[in-house]
């Protein structure tokens, strides 16, 4: 096997997972669908979840098939003339494992705990091994019509119809992962806009309406 | 608490949130490892923690899982590791100071992933920085002690 420890990293991420799993109790956000939702309320609440999706904290690790991270956001300022973005210093790049095993795990770095605090400049963590989303959920750079095309395909977005999206985000926050660091990036990371609640909110509204997409 | 470092089982009194590397340079006497920019930065701190590296600096004593081996116990002078031995072949170290953590890498890039190309062990090295600009020894060095080990 050409990288006979990816099995062996794959297994501990789920176990890491199990384990979380096994601590959490009552659902970190709820889910509550509304009865009945205009496509206009859709619509504007795709445009909360665009907020969302193209942020920073969310978008940084959500890039394409170069499998490398970047660095946007204002406390990765300045940037290079003509861009508001940075690839992620030291030429990291997650390979496509998405979980650095070609190269150096993330984890060397970003350790893999639920305490969500990190001083600024430090590699924050998490409390599931840290890696890019796959490649087919590339938000960094994407307009609002192709990420809303994105959300609601199920061949690249994990299989899910808007419930399960729902449900992901709750189950990723309760293992302490990206969703719930997102609105707690602590340090001098500017933290997704609004709140998990408010997402997951605007998640089952746009759902109730039908996954209307944005013109553009 | 308790560290398994390089076989041997210490145990220690120190706060969990003491950084590893200050456990294992101020409380186990253990400097190899090297304090270089505290923020995971420059992987001048590089250990292995279950053989694959980690920055010391930025792990919490309390949180290590696992034996750590640092440059002291990847080998010695008498029985070097594949990477000690390249390194020493290809006389890599200039000033010397980042070298356990670049070595501490390369072992755990190899054990990775065996026959790493340029591109893979300048992704890897990457992280691991060197003021003298040992880079092109560095490399070298990776795919020399690839080939020690079986790999390319």
């Amino acid at each position: 096997m050409k990288f006979p420890i990816l099995s062996v990293a794959l297994l501990s991420i789920s176990l890491a997972s199990l384990t979380f799993a096994a601590e959490s109790s009552a659902p970190i956000a709820d889910i509550n669908p509304p009865a009945s939702a205009t496509v206009a309320e859709g619509l504007e609440a795709f445009s909360r979840i665009f907020e969302v999706t193209s942020h920073p904290r969310c978008a940084n690790c959500h890039v394409g098939e170069d499998n490398r991270p970047r660095w946007s956001g204002p406390s990765y300022a300045p940037f290079p003339p003509g861009q508001d973005w940075r690839y992620h210093g030291m030429n990291i790049n997650a390979g496509d494992s998405r979980i650095g095993v070609e190269t150096m795990p993330c984890s060397a770095c970003h350790q893999t705990t639920p305490d969500l605090e990190s001083k600024p400049h430090t590699p924050p963590h998490f409390g599931i091994d840290w890696q890019l989303a796959p490649a087919q959920f590339e938000w960094f750079g994407k307009s609002p019509s192709e990420i809303c095309a994105q959300l609601k395909d199920p061949t690249r977005n994990g299989a899910r119809d808007w419930q399960g999206l729902a449900h992901h985000l709750v189950d990723d926050a309760g293992h302490r992962g990206p969703v719930l660091w997102g609105w707690n990036p602590s340090g001098n990371r500017e933290a997704a806009p609004y709140s998990l609640q408010q997402h997951v909110d605007d998640i089952t509204i746009w759902g109730v309406a039908g996954q209307p997409c944005p013109a553009e | 608490m308790k560290l398994t470092v390089n076989g041997d089982t210490h145990d220690i009194d120190v706060d969990e949130d003491m950084p590893l590397l200050w456990a294992l340079r101020d409380e186990l006497n253990i400097t190899g490892p090297k304090y270089g920019c505290g923020i995971a930065m420059c992987g001048a701190c590089t250990v292995h923690i279950d053989g694959l590296a980690v920055r010391s600096c930025s792990v919490r004593a309390g949180d290590v899982e696992g034996e750590v081996t640092t440059i002291e116990g990847l080998g010695s002078p008498d029985a070097m590791h594949a990477v000690q031995e390249a390194w020493n072949e290809n006389q890599v170290a200039q000033c010397g100071y980042c070298q356990p953590g670049q070595i501490m890498a390369a072992a755990s890039l190899l054990t990775l992933n065996p026959e790493p190309t340029d591109e893979i062990i300048d992704q890897a090295m990457s992280a691991n920085l060197c003021r003298c600009g040992t880079y092109p020894r560095i490399r070298a060095a990776v795919k020399s002690a690839a080939a020690k080990l079986g790999g390319a």
